[in-house]
């Protein structure tokens, strides 16, 4: 079993990670920057090292400091966190060559899923259904042309590096196909030094639903029931619910049964998420996220489940504690995620609790929200019997949560998970985009 | 030991990351040694910052590692450029670069930094006193740990 993990990361799921190693009585040492120095993370760990100034490119990416202060502070093991380099190939290999556990799949899994390309092809070679589109990337417009009269507009223009929205464009017609090449591919090329391009069959509104994996070294790959992430803005997931509300337990079964068959056939390790897109009661692939992600408590709250602790398990080489035929799915979980909209000193804060309430934060009274990293400074999960108790919930559980100081979204997330569309249950993912247009957020 | 035994030790230990083993067996005792690596880095540039970032917090200075050391206004920290291990010698039995009190030249080498397997050497950036030498040989130093207390000379 791992005995001492360097965590590479910061924020809530710095905390997430030293909440269970404390638990397992694994040493912590905390990697951090000099702007995250009374941060709670810090305060928290065993032990800390600050490995660089506060821009994330000079410390939380960087390789080499990180590796030296896992190696020095006798740590045998790595967990990468979410974002920074926890999809970062390079990083996992550097990591074993020093002699460290990568808390993650194997490099060569890390880079293939990398790949959105590839990633699609192996999904497709393993029987999965995905989203009809090129057969690999498009390399100019005639080649584009084609393949998109074969799919059938709409079509939306993907950067095969990419995610986060960055290089994707819609397109509706021949006529706009060409100029939109050009553009999505200079975004690529801008955002990840790689303007390669495909194109997929554009899905109008569909729901953002995906799979929780953990997969051990001995052949154990589990799923834990799917989480239903369709309230997005700008392709920023900002709810995520399990149950969704769409997904049938025959569906259920199948993506469950295609996530499993995928991440085994790409001898994965550890936890990883597989994202589908849900349509008219279909599924289709879109990618693995090979990497705990910002929203895996609510499968927690939904399983019984500390995706933490399993995933360690795995990067030890023991077998997972659980398999398929236990893995039960409790009643409803949501999550909102709590964003900061600006910097600074946080001068009041109210933690919401009682009866199927859960936090995880980073946040305390005093605490200076550094400006170099990313916004999000709480999550807020709630469970209930049915999705209408558990909405119920988060919106009293919102109510007593109180942060001043720093300007949030806690009233935005009032009003959405108010909303008669959200409550309804039938959206897709222009659902939020929608509601803003409409001026009531 | 036979010779050929030696050879083969020798063979492996060049291979090795080891820059020192002391080898005993029946009574006799072999000790072999690696010239110390040249620094492979062409040294960073490397002052004591007027920090390029502002420090994050007033409470910095209570951080473990920033030694609380009383010094003059005269005085300046010189700071760990990287995460790694601090030598304060260019070999396990050589005397160490500098000593408190010392006087040296611009361009004189302090202390060696080793990082994944390189070790880098840091030189004096203008003439200087050591008042001070904050971090233990051999010891791990963080980014940002001050290592001397210098006076401009």
């Amino acid at each position: 079993m791992i005995q001492s993990l360097l965590i590479a990361n910061r924020g809530e799921i710095a905390v997430r990670i030293i909440r269970t190693c404390r638990e397992m009585g694994i040493r912590t040492v905390l990697a951090h920057s000099q702007a995250d120095t009374d941060s709670l993370p810090v305060h928290m760990a065993d032990e800390h090292v600050c490995v660089g100034p506060p821009p994330a490119r000079e410390s939380y990416l960087n390789i080499r400091n990180l590796v030296t202060a896992g190696v020095l502070s006798g740590c045998d093991a790595l967990h990468p966190g979410v974002g920074f380099l926890a999809e970062n190939a390079g990083f996992a290999r550097d990591v074993g060559e020093a002699g460290l556990i990568f808390v993650g799949p194997d490099p060569e899994v890390i880079e293939l899923l990398g790949d959105k390309i590839r990633a699609k092809h192996s999904a497709k070679d393993l029987g999965i259904p995905v989203i009809p589109g090129s057969s690999g990337s498009v390399e100019n417009a005639r080649d584009a042309l084609a393949a998109a009269e074969s799919i059938g507009y709409p079509v939306i223009v993907k950067a095969a590096a990419g995610g986060g929205g960055k290089g994707m464009r819609i397109v509706r017609s021949s006529s706009e196909l060409g100029d939109v090449l050009v553009i999505a591919s200079q975004e690529a090329e801008k955002a990840f030094s790689d303007g390669t391009v495909y194109l997929e069959k554009y899905l109008e509104n569909p729901r953002h639903v995906e799979i929780q994996i953990i997969a051990d070294r001995k052949g154990g790959v589990v799923h834990l029931g799917e989480r239903d992430c369709t309230v997005q803005q700008n392709h920023q997931k900002l709810i995520e619910e399990s149950p969704s509300p769409v997904v049938t337990p025959d569906l259920r079964a199948r993506m469950g049964e295609d996530a499993v068959r995928l991440l085994r056939g790409l001898g994965y390790t550890g936890a990883g998420t597989v994202e589908f897109l849900v349509l008219d009661g279909k599924h289709y692939f879109m990618e693995v996220n090979a990497r705990v992600q910002v929203e895996h408590p609510v499968s927690e709250m939904v399983t019984g489940v500390d995706i933490i602790r399993q995933q360690l398990i795995a990067a030890s080489g023991e077998a997972l504690e659980i398999r398929q035929d236990r893995v039960r799915l409790g009643a409803y979980a949501v999550e909102c995620r709590i964003n900061a909209r600006s910097a600074g000193r946080v001068t009041r804060f109210m933690v919401p609790g009682g009866f199927g309430v859960r936090m995880d934060t980073f946040l305390y009274a005093g605490y200076h929200v550094p400006p170099w990293y990313d916004h999000l400074v709480a999550k807020l999960i709630v469970t209930g019997q049915t999705r209408a108790e558990g909405l119920r919930r988060m919106q009293r559980a919102l109510s007593e949560l109180v942060i001043e100081g720093i300007a949030t979204n806690i009233e935005s997330q009032k009003k959405i998970v108010a909303h008669p569309v959200f409550l309804s249950g039938t959206y897709g993912t222009g659902f939020l985009g929608e509601v803003m247009k409409e001026g009531s957020l | 030991m036979e010779l050929k035994e030696l050879y083969a030790l020798m063979e492996r230990f060049e291979k090795s990351g080891l820059s020192e083993i002391v080898f005993k067996k029946d009574g006799e005792e072999v000790c072999l040694k690696k010239a110390a690596p040249a620094p492979i880095f062409a040294p960073p540039v490397y002052a004591p910052q007027p920090a390029a970032y502002p420090p994050a917090h007033q409470s910095h200075e209570a951080h473990p590692s920033d030694a609380p050391v009383k010094h003059g206004t005269d005085t300046e920290f010189i700071r760990a450029p990287l995460v790694g291990t601090f030598y304060r010698a260019p070999a396990p039995d050589a005397p160490p670069f500098v000593e408190k009190g010392d006087t040296i030249k611009k361009g004189k080498p302090l202390c060696i930094l080793e990082a994944m397997k390189l070790m880098n050497e840091y030189q004096a950036e203008f003439d200087l006193e050591i008042v001070a030498v904050l971090a233990d040989n051999g010891n791990m130093v963080e980014f940002g740990a001050p290592l001397f207390e210098v006076r401009r000379v």
